[in-house]
């Protein structure tokens, strides 16, 4: 059904680009905003701009290298 | 299951060239990104922050495509319907010459 393929579609495009917002907020724009300023508050402490991705992205790798090997040790039980 | 046709030899040569010229463009970026760390253009605290927020970024840039293209895929009722009708049409005449054609799961 092409309207579950569009609200996938926007969906996905949403995330992308709040993504993209805020974490450009994060590490460009924020370093250059007073600490006073009450915008602080909505944004986590700077170190976790580069621990967020690099956790994920580990992550993502472990994930997807288990998945790899699971498939392989199936097709290779599967042939014997 | 694996064709180890005449190919097989230089498959693994252009895959073998191919990690080569991904390794050098690697090293050329990080060598790229050094130098202007080092001759002091970029403030210290960026080292890490700026690779890791392209990174992120390309990320967020696929994955914006990905789902601009979901939304922008053309389907085609109509020849959905022309479809359906050709699969049951041939289902008809296979089921008279004989062959059997399972029912839909």
């Amino acid at each position: 059904m092409e309207l579950a393929d569009r609200a996938v579609g926007l969906l996905l495009s949403v995330i992308s680009l709040s993504i993209f917002t805020y974490y450009t907020f994060w590490v460009i724009i924020l370093p250059f905003v007073d600490s006073d300023h009450f915008v602080h508050k909505y944004f986590l402490p700077q170190e976790y701009a580069i621990l967020i991705p690099v956790y994920a992205g580990v992550g993502l790798i472990c994930f997807l290298s288990v998945f790899i090997g699971y498939v392989m040790l199936k097709s290779k039980k599967k042939k014997a | 299951m694996v064709y180890w046709g005449p190919k097989g030899k230089t498959n693994t040569a252009h895959q073998m060239k191919h990690i080569v010229k991904i390794m050098a463009l690697l090293v050329a970026m990080s060598a790229l990104w050094i130098s202007l760390l080092q001759s002091s253009k970029i403030p210290e605290s960026y080292t890490w922050l700026l690779p890791l927020y392209f990174i992120v970024s390309l990320g967020c840039y696929g994955l914006l495509m990905v789902g601009v293209g979901l939304m922008q895929f053309p389907t085609c009722p109509h020849e959905a319907v022309l479809l359906q009708q050709d699969i049951v049409e041939a289902k008809e005449y296979l089921k008279q010459n004989g062959v059997d054609v399972g029912s839909n799961p």
